[in-house]
C-alpha cells in the first residue's frame, strides 16, 4: 500500500510525459486521489500486505491520523480542480506542468507524513517547497514571482538551518547513529541535554517557517493569496500539517529526554505570537485569500499551543487540526469561486455574494461560522478543550489571552465576511459548474456532523497520552 | 593541516562581506568547494579513515568508500563547479555585476564579520563538557560562517547576492555536519545533496524570471505585496 501511494504519481508523471494528452491530466490527479484514499482508509485498518518500504515509510496512531486528512482534502480538492482549471486559462495553457507539480506535491507531503526517520522527514520536507515553488508561482505575474521567490527563499533558509538542528542532534545522541524516530525515542534518556535543547530551537524555528508558525510566517500569506485556489486549499490544509508533524516527533523526543518544560515554553511563546500577529493582522486586511492566509497563521499557533499543553490539550490539537484542514480547504475553495466571480482578491471590492451565487454565499458564510468554532463546528471542541486544559493547569492569565485573541480575529474575519456576503451587489448572477460546490458542501458537512458526534476520541486520547 | 583550511574558509567568509563584485562572489564560492574537499581529505587523513587498506577490502569498507565518494562528489562536483558555473551563467544573462547599493559601507561590513569570526574562535576555546562530543574549530567556524551568511542576506541587495549567501550557509553546514565526530547517513547526505543542487536550480531560474520581469534584480523590487493594499 505504502509503495502504491508512493510509486503512483512517478508513474502517472511518466504517463503524462509520454502521453500528450489533455484529458489524462485531470484524470491521472483524481485517480491518484482515489487511490490515495483508498491506500490511506487501508492503512488505517492496519491492512498493509507485503509491502517493501517498511524501513523508512510506515504509519503509527500518529500519522494515520495526518495521512487520512490529506486524503480526503486532496480527494475533495482533485474534483474542485478539474472544474476550476476550466475557468483558467493560464491553469488551461501549461497543464502538464501543472499536473506534474501537484502531483509531486502530494507525494512529497505523504513521504513526509509517513517517514520513520528524522532525515527522510526532513528530505520530504525540503522536496515539498521545490514541488510547490511552481504552482505558486504559476501565473508568472510580478506578484506570483515576488510569492515564489519569498516562499523558496525563506523556506530554504528554514529548512537548512532545521538540517543544522538535526547535525546538532547527531551531537546529542553521542554514540548512537541513527536518525529513526524509533531509536530517538528509546535512547532519548541518554542524549546531552544541551545539545538537545540547542537542536531543538533550530528544528522548531526551520520547520516553523514551514509550518507557518509567527514570527517565521513571512511567506505564508503571500504564497496563498497569489497560488492558484484548489492550491491555496492544498499549501493551508495540508502542507502545514505536515510540518507539524514533524515538530510533533522530535517534541516527542524532548519530552522523553526530560526537557518538555522548555520545549512547551518556546512553543507558547510561539504560539500566542502567531495569535497576536492573526489578530492585529486580520483586522485591517484588504484582500480575502490573505485573510484566510492569516487565519492559517492563527490556527496554527492553535495547534502550537494544544500540543506545548500536552495530553487532552494534544489530543485537542489533533481534533483542531482535522476540523482547520476541512474547513480551511473549503474556505479556501469557496475564495476560488469568489475570485472566478468577481476577478478581484479585494474585500471592498466584492459585496453581495448571496445575491449574485447564493450557494457560494452560503459556502462561504458556513465556512466561516465553521473557522470560528461556532457549534456545531468541530473546531468548537478542540478550542473549547484546550481553554479547559489551560483553567485546569491553573494557565488562567493565558485562557484569557487566548479567548480575548480568538475573539479579535473572530470579529475581523466576521467583518469582512458579512460585508462581502450581505450587501446587495451589482454583478449578474452567475452559474457555476457543480464541482465547484459539492466538495465544499462534503468536507463542511464532515467537519459539522463531526462537531456533534465524534468517533474516534477514544482514538485520539490514547494517541495524545504520550505527549 | 586541516585547521588552516578551516581557518582560510572562515577568511573567505571576510572577502565575500567585503566586496561587490558579484564575480568574485561567485569564484570565492568556487574556492569554498576547494577549501571543503581538502578539510574532508585532510581531516579523514587525520583520522587515519583514508588510506590504501581501503581499496584491498572492498566488500567490507563499501559503505565508507561510498562516502567518501559522495564527499567528492558534492565539493569538487556540486560546490566547486557545477554551482559557480550555473551562477556565472545567470550573472551573464541577467548582466547584474555589482551589488553596490549594501546597507553598510564595505568597511563597516568587513569589521562586522571579523568580529563574528573571531566570536567563533572564541566559542571554539569554550571549555564544557558538552563540547567533548564536537570539533571545536569545526563548530566554531561553521557557526561564524553561518551567522555572517543570515546577516549578509539582511544587507545585500541583490537577489543574486541572497542566493549566494544562502550558498555560503550551505557550506557552513556542511563544515557543521564534519564538525560531528561520526558520520551521517549516507541516504541523508544524498538528499541534502539534490536539495541544495535543486534549490539553487530553482532559486537561479527564478533569478532570471525576476529579471526579465522587473528589468532589475534589486530586492526592493520584491515588496509589492502587502498587507494594507
Amino acid at each position: 500500500m505504502i509503495s502504491l501511494i508512493l510509486l503512483f504519481p512517478l508513474v502517472a508523471c511518466l504517463i503524462l510525459f509520454l502521453i500528450k494528452n489533455r484529458a489524462l491530466n485531470n484524470i491521472m490527479i483524481i485517480l491518484y486521489a482515489i487511490i490515495h484514499l483508498i491506500c490511506s482508509v487501508c492503512l488505517c485498518f492496519d491492512y498493509n500486505p507485503s509491502d517493501i518500504n517498511q524501513n523508512f515509510f510506515a504509519t503509527d496512531n500518529l500519522n494515520k491520523i495526518f495521512l487520512i486528512v490529506l486524503s480526503i482534502v486532496f480527494f475533495a480538492v482533485s474534483f474542485y480542480n478539474a472544474a476550476y482549471i476550466k475557468y483558467d486559462k493560464s491553469l488551461t495553457r501549461k497543464l502538464r506542468h501543472y499536473s506534474y507539480a501537484v502531483l509531486l506535491f502530494v507525494l512529497s507531503m505523504t513521504g513526509a507524513i509517513l517517514s520513520t526517520n528524522l532525515g527522510i522527514n526532513w528530505v520530504f520536507i525540503e522536496a515539498t517547497t521545490l514541488a510547490s515553488a511552481y504552482l505558486i508561482y504559476f501565473h508568472k505575474t510580478k506578484h506570483s514571482i515576488e510569492a515564489a521567490w519569498k516562499y523558496v527563499f525563506i523556506c530554504s533558509i528554514g529548512i537548512a538551518l532545521a538540517f543544522v538542528g538535526i547535525i546538532l542532534l547527531g551531537a546529542a545522541e553521542g554514540d548512537l547513529n541513527s536518525l529513526f524516530y524509533n531509536d530517538l525515542y528509546s535512547n532519548a534518556k541518554s542524549f546531552e541535554p544541551f545539545w538537545l535543547k540547542l537542536s531543538f530551537i533550530f528544528i522548531l524555528f526551520g520547520i516553523g517557517t514551514k509550518m507557518g508558525l509567527a514570527p517565521v510566517h513571512f511567506w505564508l500569506p503571500d504564497a496563498h493569496a497569489q497560488s492558484p485556489s484548489p492550491i491555496s486549499a492544498l499549501l493551508s490544509a495540508t502542507l502545514l500539517n505536515s510540518a507539524f508533524l514533524m515538530i510533533v516527533n522530535v517534541f516527542k523526543i524532548m519530552k522523553l529526554a526530560g526537557c518538555d518544560f522548555y520545549a512547551k515554553l518556546i512553543l507558547f511563546v510561539m504560539g500566542f505570537i502567531s495569535l497576536f500577529i492573526a489578530a492585529v493582522f486580520v483586522y485591517h486586511i484588504k484582500n480575502y485569500k490573505r485573510m484566510l492566509a492569516y487565519s492559517s497563521v492563527e490556527n496554527m499557533g492553535i495547534l502550537a499551543i494544544g500540543l506545548a499543553l500536552g495530553g487532552v490539550g494534544m489530543a485537542a490539537s489533533l481534533i483542531h487540526l482535522i476540523g482547520h484542514s476541512f474547513i480551511k480547504a473549503a474556505f479556501f475553495m469557496t475564495s476560488g469561486n469568489i475570485l472566478k466571480i468577481y476577478k478581484t482578491k479585494k474585500i471592498k471590492s466584492v459585496t453581495g455574494i448571496l445575491s449574485c451565487d447564493n450557494k457560494t454565499g452560503w459556502l462561504w458564510i458556513l465556512s466561516f461560522l465553521g473557522i470560528a468554532a461556532f457549534p456545531p463546528s468541530v473546531l468548537f471542541i478542540s478550542e473549547f478543550l484546550i481553554v479547559k486544559t489551560m483553567f485546569k493547569q491553573e494557565h488562567y492569565i493565558m485562557g484569557a489571552l487566548f479567548l480575548l485573541l480568538l475573539t479579535i480575529v473572530l470579529y475581523g474575519l466576521g467583518k469582512a465576511v458579512i460585508n462581502m456576503s450581505a450587501n446587495n451587489g451589482a454583478q449578474e448572477k452567475v452559474k457555476l459548474s457543480q464541482l465547484m460546490y459539492i466538495p465544499q458542501i462534503v468536507l463542511l458537512a464532515v467537519s459539522f456532523i463531526l462537531g456533534i458526534y465524534f468517533p474516534f476520541y477514544g482514538y485520539i486520547m490514547s494517541t495524545a497520552q504520550g505527549f | 593541516m586541516e585547521n588552516i583550511f578551516i581557518i582560510l574558509l572562515g577568511l573567505s567568509m571576510l572577502y565575500i562581506a567585503s566586496t561587490s563584485r558579484l564575480k568574485a562572489h561567485i569564484n570565492m564560492l568556487s574556492a569554498q568547494g576547494w577549501l571543503l574537499f581538502f578539510i574532508c581529505i585532510t581531516g579523514l587523513a587525520h583520522e587515519n579513515r583514508l588510506n590504501i587498506q581501503l581499496f584491498e577490502n572492498l566488500k567490507e569498507n563499501s559503505a565508507h568508500l561510498l562516502g567518501i565518494i559522495f564527499i567528492i562528489i558534492e565539493t569538487l562536483g556540486i560546490k566547486s563547479f557545477v554551482i559557480p558555473l550555473f551562477l556565472n551563467k545567470v550573472l551573464n544573462k541577467t548582466q547584474a555585476h555589482r551589488d553596490s547599493d549594501a546597507n553598510i559601507p564595505h568597511f563597516y561590513a568587513l569589521v562586522i564579520s571579523s568580529v563574528i569570526l573571531f566570536s567563533g574562535f572564541m566559542v571554539a576555546n569554550v571549555q564544557i563538557p558538552a563540547f567533548k562530543l564536537i570539533s571545536p574549530l569545526y563548530f566554531g567556524v561553521s557557526i561564524s560562517i553561518i551567522i555572517t551568511s543570515l546577516w549578509l542576506i539582511t544587507i545585500k541587495h541583490t537577489v543574486l547576492s541572497n542566493v549566494i549567501s544562502f550558498i555560503t550557509m550551505e557550506n557552513g553546514i556542511f563544515l557543521l555536519s564534519l564538525a560531528i565526530a561520526k558520520e551521517m547517513p549516507v541516504i541523508v547526505n544524498l538528499g541534502v545533496l539534490l536539495d541544495i543542487f535543486i534549490a539553487v536550480f530553482i532559486l537561479g531560474m527564478l533569478v532570471r524570471e525576476i529579471n526579465t520581469e522587473f528589468n532589475d534584480l534589486g530586492v526592493s523590487q520584491l515588496s509589492d505585496l502587502k498587507d494594507y493594499e
